[in-house]
């Protein structure tokens, strides 16, 4: 997590290259930057827990999944705005994280990971069974409704406005994330991943504080889910499967834990390939878990780990030392 | 049929899922409650052995001989996995262990996908095991009640190793004292591996036998992971009777599940397993860690 004030200056080139984005690409390809965005965001809530926190989720879609039915009874029943939904959606990927989070938080390793899954499943379940409210496996359609700021009213169906809606929510939450990395919270989820016997010793409620870690986490994906089930302008049960929440753990791993920006590389990595390469070469899915597989065996901190030890490498031998 | 003798089929439903699920989680509890690893590729490993003996089916016609090959396939599929992928990971931990294991179940499941197809198998089983049997008033298919007889000769066999001979005393002394075992000149390592191996070749045997029974598709690991974690949990890592309990429960679960609360007989499960979780950690028959 170390950062030297130099790393703003990518930042704000990245920005301004999204802001105008739109003169630069057609908008089959726009709209592929707008889910790379959406999975960022859910990829950084899920990094709160395995890479800065040490917890390895099989869970975390139950969350992307409730925000997004949220956020979609909400609109279609009491026509809200769109950010009072996708606020909604946050609201509720929070009250489930907490709900969830009373038992979760207390187990660690394997045992986590399974209750983590047995969650997931039962959300799973209770939305393919409950028709009535979710309509199961049909899922519900709605229509993305305009905006409305003081007396205007922007067309978020217009391609380029729902661009850029998502652009500013993403970087609204992004910054959020990063923020929180740098609170005295960010900083003891740390220290509890390294080692909670000594910070519960120094005097931390490491209890409630992972449940805060691990609420604020199911907000983001909330966030992230309310965001995804407006851009498809529908909701289903795959936003909760399995599928969904291991897709999340492979971002997350392939763009790599240890750094924050990782996640956000492994979320655009796989959205772009998936997009690109699926066409191209066909079972690519085994290309993808092969990958992972030999990222799991020889570079365990992911694609970003791998740009971080060959820079250790680089610095050192500018430095004259003999690389390790 | 009248709603009493409804309840008998519905058990004996329950009981062929419970044991069948046995004779795949079997393997999984050795292995998890030995070497700690909880192997996200055991499902896949059990449709490897259905997949298997599909086409050794096609090619020779044997049932018999399905059921001895297969599992010695999947069973050197699992050594392969210990030796030369899960031994180079076990520095990092557990948490390293089931990322291994859960790309491995990804790949093999594509794979599968790959060479056989997405479209469900028929695999048919052998004339003296496709009629019914008739007994207590009740008719019963014959090759429900095999897959019950295998799998409780599987229990016998695996019980009387792991607690009356020499090797189930160094496997069971190599769960709790590792390191000793190995400093007393047991080459743990080489128990891992065969442990992998036998363990495979439980789920391999699980797949061709199951395979006739649930349907042979791509999606039968994924749909019987979660099962097999259920099972874990529920009976206590690395408890064998456990793991039977377990299983026999959850068959029943979802026999009776479907019958009385339909819309809710997937979620029973998942709520016992959170439930175990929550309350005795360590499962219903494991010991306290």
């Amino acid at each position: 997590m170390r950062r030297s004030r130099f790393t703003w200056l990518p930042i704000l080139l990245i920005i301004a290259l999204l802001l105008i984005l739109p003169k630069l690409v057609s908008e089959y390809r726009l709209n592929l930057v707008i889910t790379m965005m959406i999975y960022s965001i859910f990829a950084l809530s899920y990094n709160m827990l395995f890479g800065q926190g040490g917890l390895l989720s099989f869970g975390h879609a139950a969350y992307f999944g409730f925000g997004a039915y949220a956020t979609v009874i909400l609109i279609k029943h009491f026509s809200l705005s769109l950010p009072m939904g996708i606020l909604i959606g946050g609201l509720a990927g929070a009250f489930l994280g907490v709900t969830f989070g009373v038992f979760v938080v207390r187990m660690r390793g394997v045992s986590f990971a399974l209750l983590t899954l047995a969650f997931n499943q039962l959300i799973y379940v209770t939305a393919e069974k409950w028709r009535t409210v979710t309509g199961g496996e049909d899922g519900i359609a709605f229509m993305r409704p305009n905006l409305h700021l003081g007396g205007w009213e922007i067309d978020l169906w217009a391609t380029l406005n729902w661009y850029y809606f998502v652009l500013l929510v993403t970087v609204i939450c992004i910054g959020c994330l990063w923020y929180l990395t740098l609170t005295p919270l960010g900083r003891l989820n740390l220290c509890m991943r390294e080692n909670e016997e000594r910070a519960s010793f120094i005097g931390f409620n490491t209890y409630a504080s992972r449940l805060l870690i691990y609420t604020l986490a199911g907000f983001f994906a909330g966030v992230a889910g309310g965001l995804a089930a407006a851009f498809q302008e529908f909701v289903t049960t795959t936003f909760i499967n399995l599928d969904k929440a291991t897709d999340v753990l492979m971002m997350t791993f392939i763009g790599g834990g240890g750094t924050f920006f990782g996640p956000v590389i492994g979320a655009c990595a796989l959205t772009l390939v998936n997009d690109l390469l699926s066409s191209w070469i066909e079972r690519w899915a085994i290309v993808q878990g092969g990958l992972f597989i030999l990222l799991v065996l020889y570079a365990p901190n992911g694609l970003s780990g791998i740009y971080l030890s060959l820079r250790e490498q680089w610095d050192k031998r500018k430095r004259g030392e003999q690389p390790s | 049929m009248d709603a009493l003798s409804i309840i008998p089929i519905q058990f004996l439903h329950g009981l062929v899922y419970g044991m069948l699920l046995f004779l795949v989680a079997s393997g999984l509890t050795l292995i998890f409650g030995m070497m700690g690893v909880l192997n996200f590729a055991h499902g896949a490993l059990y449709m490897l052995g259905a997949y298997f003996s599909y086409s050794i089916l096609r090619w020779t016609g044997q049932f018999w001989l399905c059921m001895i090959v297969a599992p010695l396939l999947v069973g050197a599929i699992g050594i392969l996995i210990e030796r030369f992928l899960l031994r180079k990971v076990h520095i990092h931990g557990h948490a390293h262990e089931l990322l291994l294991t859960f790309g491995l179940a990804y790949i093999i499941e594509e794979i599968v996908k790959w060479v056989w197809g997405n479209q469900p198998l028929h695999v048919e089983v052998p004339a003296m095991l496709s009629g019914s049997i008739q007994f207590l008033g009740i008719t019963y298919p014959t090759y429900r009640l095999f897959i019950l007889l295998i799998s409780v000769a599987v229990f016998a066999v695996l019980f009387i190793i792991l607690y009356k001979t020499r090797a189930g005393i160094i496997v069971t002394a190599a769960v709790s004292r590792s390191e000793m075992v190995n400093a007393l000149g047991i080459n743990v390592p080489l128990v891992f591996m065969l442990l992998f191996g036998v363990g495979g070749a439980l789920a391999g045997l699980a797949g061709v036998i199951g395979g006739p029974y649930l349907i042979t598709n791509p999606g039968m690991a994924g749909t019987i992971i979660i099962d097999l974690f259920v099972v874990v949990v529920v009976g206590g890592l690395g408890s064998l009777p456990g793991a039977l309990l377990a299983s026999f429960l959850i068959g029943e679960l979802q026999s009776f599940g479907i019958l009385f609360v339909p819309q809710m007989a997937i979620a029973l499960e998942f709520l016992l397993m959170a439930v175990v979780l929550i309350v005795k950690p360590e499962g219903l028959l494991g010991e306290k860690a």
